[in-house]
């Protein structure tokens, strides 16, 4: 009985196949090219056995930990880090900025490519995946002197997330966004850690730089207004300027005193995007690519494209607005306030100056709670 | 000034590594984030019990970082440490003894026979769906050993000599795992003809 070397059950269990099929380079590519040009009939098997191996890494990798048990794992990981008595004694451990894990990334690759080639057939197609792992991610560390208090806000709704700052910003976070801060004294700077998509108004303070950090990508702003789309499945990072202007710039190959001094200078550096402008980054590569601009299309349930201009608006509109941009409820006297008209343009101020200029026009004060706004006036004549 | 376009962020396991020896914290993150999920998908393959799993997962990080100042300088493939680790982890709590399992397993007849005819019917008949189908179910049914072995092999791209380090057995037990697995997918192949006979079937009316 003669042997076949290249029948679906060899090829399946083919180190340089599965190489090939899994993370191919030009010169597997060009062998196995040639092996199909030499042998025209194999042409099935090899289509077979491309799909078998795939389906099998898709399926054996069907068990990762869900996001609940990751940061159940983490949070024991990291108490056993710090009670080892090896760190200096009264010193609050170093804060971790943790970006999110990146859930299911190569099983999404898998499952990906399996669907692609679903959609194809048995029809023979070349098709290319990227190296299985990916970039680091960047995880920004820092020291801090005084209380810090690490906060972590995760969205696990279907609905937009308002958050809002100590410094009074406040970034509306996406559903599966996560952002996480520090209240602490930081003299020099606002930092925040991002990893899914959120829109962030930010109060002007030119002393104190506010800083988002997303797997690499640092954004450096002085009071402005963007979107940042860094999504995990996403290979690219998005950062849309809505108002004011903002830096962006690359972390990955700094060293600890450069990034520090760069990111203490007030003003802004690296590549500076103003209204309206788009870039993307790599997160493999570390480019920063800049992206046409897109047309505005003003909508109520999306605060980013959101134009906030009221000219005799009737508070009941406004606030109506408000509460559909940033997913938040506001309690008032309708009968009293109601009908009030206002007449500003808020666009790119956090949701506290919102509510402090709207409450200055009706003499009315405001109060947050969770979830919930809370106006008392006592409306206009 | 900052450069802008920078090469590739990615730190080498090495790299990060040696940075734990010194007490790196940011390179530690950055080996649990990398490891922990495809970790524990390989523990659930040794233990259904997730709690057992995810105890292993962290008890193998815990380890490192208490133990970083004793941490080999030279650690070929910090991939391949972790997952041994990990299996000495859950065979320990298993209260498994390496040594008696072996010795059951040591039937290595290789019998690569030639199948070719009823292969022609595996690959021109079935479908991507039938083909997916088969495989979880033929995971689900699979002896424990092989199915370690395709996950290690398939999923977490070790090479067999890796794989024969990790399960502590020789290079022809690890081909052997993995082609009894294979055949076993041509071995249910009458199920397949009906199934695909009836798909076809269905297609036509």
């Amino acid at each position: 009985m003669k042997h076949d070397p290249y029948s679906l059950t060899e090829l399946i269990r083919n180190e340089a196949f599965i190489a090939w099929v899994m993370h191919p380079d030009e010169l597997s590519d060009r062998k196995w090219r040639a092996f199909l040009e030499n042998n025209p009939g194999k042409r099935q098997t090899v289509d077979s056995a491309r799909e078998y191996v795939i389906l099998l890494a898709k399926d054996t990798g069907r068990h990762q930990p869900t996001q609940k048990q990751s940061d159940r794992m983490w949070s024991i990981v990291e108490s056993h880090m710090h009670d080892d008595g090896q760190k200096m004694p009264d010193h609050e451990p170093v804060a971790v900025f943790k970006t999110s894990r990146r859930q299911g990334w190569r099983w999404a690759r898998v499952a990906a490519s399996a669907a692609l080639i679903l959609s194809i057939g048995s029809v023979s197609y070349w098709f290319y995946y990227k190296k299985a792992d990916g970039p680091l991610q960047e995880v920004a560390v820092r020291e801090e002197t005084g209380t810090t208090n690490t906060i972590q806000k995760y969205n696990d709704t279907d609905k937009p997330m308002t958050v809002l700052l100590q410094d009074g910003s406040s970034v509306v976070l996406q559903p599966g966004g996560r952002l996480s801060y520090s209240e602490g004294v930081n003299k020099k700077r606002r930092e925040v850690t991002l990893t899914g998509k959120a829109f962030f108004e930010i109060v002007k303070n030119k002393q104190k730089p506010f800083l988002v950090y997303s797997y690499g990508l640092a954004t450096k702003v002085l009071g402005t207004s963007f979107t940042i789309d860094a999504s995990s499945e996403s290979e690219d990072i998005k950062v849309e300027v809505r108002t004011g202007t903002v830096s962006v710039f690359s972390i990955g190959n700094l060293d600890n005193s450069q990034k520090e001094a760069v990111l203490d200078k007030p003003e802004l550096e690296g590549v500076t995007l103003s209204h309206d402008q788009r870039i993307a980054f790599s997160k493999e590569s570390g480019k920063i690519i800049p992206l046409p601009a897109v047309a505005t299309v003003t909508s109520d349930k999306d605060v980013s494209k959101q134009q906030f201009v009221f000219d005799e608006t009737p508070v009941s509109e406004v606030f109506r607005i408000l509460e559909g941009a940033y997913n938040v409820r506001i309690v008032y006297d309708r009968e009293k306030m109601g009908s009030c008209p206002l007449n500003a343009t808020l666009i790119g101020q956090p949701l506290k100056e919102k509510l402090d200029v709207i409450c200055n026009a009706l003499d009315a004060q405001y109060d947050v709670t969770d979830n919930q706004i809370t106006i008392l006036g006592k409306g206009c004549k | 000034m900052i450069q802008i376009a920078t090469s590739t962020g990615e730190t080498k396991d090495h790299d990060l590594w040696q940075r734990i020896r010194t007490g790196d914290e940011q390179a530690f993150t950055a080996i649990f984030e990398r490891y922990h999920r495809t970790l524990y998908n390989y523990g659930s393959k040794l233990s259904t019990n997730s709690s057992l799993v995810e105890d292993a997962v962290q008890d193998v990080f815990i380890d490192i970082w208490r133990l970083r100042q004793n941490l080999t300088e030279n650690v070929t493939s910090v991939k391949f440490y972790l997952y041994r680790a990990l299996r000495r982890r859950i065979h320990v709590a298993l209260d498994k003894f390496p040594s008696m399992e072996e010795i059951s397993e040591l039937d290595d007849e290789d019998t690569p026979a030639n199948h070719t005819h009823s292969e022609a019917i595996l690959i021109e008949v079935e479908s991507t769906s039938i083909r997916a189908q088969r495989i979880q179910e033929l995971l689900a049914q699979l002896p424990e050993r092989q199915v370690e072995a395709l996950t290690l092999r398939y999923f977490d791209d070790f090479s067999i000599e890796e794989i024969a380090g990790i399960m502590g057995v020789n290079e022809k037990s690890v081909r052997n795992f993995i082609y009894k697995a294979l055949t076993s997918l041509r071995q249910s192949r009458e199920i397949l003809l009906i199934s695909s006979l009836i798909f076809w079937l269905l297609l036509f009316f």
